[in-house]
């Protein structure tokens, strides 16, 4: 047995160290050490894609690589979707696409999706079927026909497509948005949209004014 | 634990590796893994040492320099499918990337490393061998050049000497008039290549065709040159009567084996399909005309 080594991972943002053996696997030292069993074991040799992590931004396959091989990189798991700024503290607009298109049936594949769905919008935000197919294809399902996974994932473009740019060109977060007052999201009862308790204002509607409604 | 214990070594240089080359006692190389990754786990493989190479940064390169398509030992497969130039001048190249594994493993696996790995499956030796290309060995007494012919011996084995390691692989920059193709057949993505042809045509300014280089994948016991075929269309015109002749000789100088995605047979025949076809891309690449068939 060879010496254990300190390596260190900045996993979902925040720096993480494990003592491993050369020859534990990325996925290993994932599951075991940091205790982030989002990320799955499925075929055990490279095809399935269930173990898909983000390593400095692209996807691969951590049961293919060892940890070692990780130390210094940056890696982000399923876990770490809920802490974008997309996902304004709830469920991120993939994840939330997999719940509205059923995406999932048996939900083993679906950290994978996720991870490799998130690597294909990050670099191509408002993708054709085909290339979304394309992204997904180092991952299995033996559940769904893939069909409500490519709609999981256009339901997510199309979400995030629909939020408003910042001023510099990134995302908004939620604080920025509801912070305008302006803001109307077209929703009753909601963020400026129509609402019953809307301030009257004079002249918009003729029929609530104190000129011409029904009690003159 | 999946792979058995080992010790691994990190070396930031060239000078290094070498030299850890020298001094262990066999060690294996790890690049991108992709291959050699699931040998340890599965112990097919079981070295006492790994060298793992991937903090060598001077081996991270894909470009064109002095004349040649220059791919140092750390450029990935996506890294191939990302590069513009390839994507402009090398139809071969840019062809055959995104038909390798699938994205994550693109990310990973480097074309070098596929060249030393040496799989008869493995698509960069066939694509080497159509633009005549050659790798350079980095050893103890310096380097040497390798032409792509010599390097293939058997089923992942090479010519390299155990104290060298494989630093680029590289082709000649197209000229004017070059046009190149790589056609796969394969059940899925993901799949190794049950047949594929990669194909490079030079025209001269008449339009003949001045040079060609056919490699083949998975249907011998390394990649193979269909040589015949190339003789065959040296100094003709192409035409899809002489890319068929071309087809039947490549199919001839195959040597499939019957498995349980097709028999011998079946596997000549796509061969000869996929050699017309990607003859066909790299003349149209090439800027061959296509001449109109009178209705």
């Amino acid at each position: 047995m060879t010496d254990k080594r300190e390596i260190t991972l900045t996993v979902n943002g925040t720096e993480r160290t494990v003592e491993a053996e050369p020859r534990k696997l990325l996925v290993h030292a994932i599951r075991e050490d940091l205790d982030l069993t989002g990320t799955h074991i499925g075929c055990d040799t490279g095809n399935c894609g269930a173990c898909t992590v983000l390593k400095d931004g692209e996807p691969i396959k951590s049961c293919l690589t060892f940890a070692v091989q990780a130390d210094g990189s940056e890696i982000m798991t399923v876990e770490g979707m809920e802490d974008l700024p997309e996902a304004s503290g709830e469920l991120h607009p993939l994840q939330e696409g997999f719940r509205e298109e059923h995406g999932l049936q048996c939900g083993y594949c679906t950290p994978g999706m996720i991870m490799s769905g998130k690597a294909l919008l990050d670099e191509n935000p408002d993708p054709e079927e085909g290339e979304i197919r394309e992204a997904i294809s180092g991952n299995l399902c033996r559940c769904t026909g893939y069909q409500n996974i490519v709609k999981s994932i256009e339901y997510a473009a199309d979400e995030l497509n629909k939020e408003p740019a910042a001023a510099d060109g990134g995302t908004v977060t939620a604080e920025q948005r509801f912070a305008d007052d302006d803001f109307d999201c077209g929703v009753e009862n909601c963020c400026g949209g129509p609402s019953t308790e809307t301030p009257h204002v004079e002249g918009a509607d003729p029929q609530f004014d104190d000129v011409g409604g029904d009690d003159t | 634990m999946k792979a058995a214990s080992f010790e691994h070594h990190e070396p930031t240089t060239v000078e290094e590796a070498v030299s850890l080359l020298e001094s262990l006692d066999e060690p294996t190389i790890l690049a991108g893994g992709q291959s050699l990754v699931p040998m340890l786990r599965f112990r097919l493989a079981r070295p006492d040492t790994v060298i793992d190479i991937n903090g060598i940064d001077s081996l991270e390169y894909l470009h064109e320099e002095d004349g040649y398509l220059r791919i140092g030992a750390l450029a990935r497969h996506a890294d191939v499918e990302d590069t513009d130039v390839i994507a402009d001048r090398y139809g071969s190249f840019a062809d055959a990337a995104p038909l390798i594994a699938d994205p994550q493993i693109r990310n990973q696996g480097t074309v070098v490393g596929s060249m030393a790995q040496a799989d008869p499956k493995g698509d960069w030796g066939s694509v080497l061998i159509a633009h005549d290309g050659e790798v350079t060995a980095r050893g103890p007494d310096g380097e040497r050049t390798i032409p792509v012919d010599e390097l293939f011996l058997l089923p992942y084995d090479t010519s390299l000497m155990d104290d060298e390691l494989l630093t680029e692989a590289r082709v000649p920059a197209p000229v004017e008039g070059e046009g190149s193709a790589y056609h796969k057949l394969k059940r899925k993505t993901g799949d190794y290549a049950m047949a594929g042809v990669a194909a490079r045509l030079v025209l001269d300014d008449d339009g003949r065709i001045e040079d060609a280089g056919i490699g083949m994948t998975a249907v011998d016991i390394t990649n193979a040159r269909a040589a015949d075929a190339e003789a065959h269309l040296e100094g003709e015109r192409p035409s899809a009567d002489l890319f068929e002749e071309a087809g039947e000789l490549a199919a001839e100088a195959s040597n499939p084996e019957s498995d349980e995605h097709g028999d011998a047979g079946y596997k000549e025949r796509m061969v000869d399909v996929l050699t017309q076809r990607a003859l066909g891309d790299a003349a149209e690449r090439a800027g061959a005309v296509k001449r109109r068939v009178p209705q």
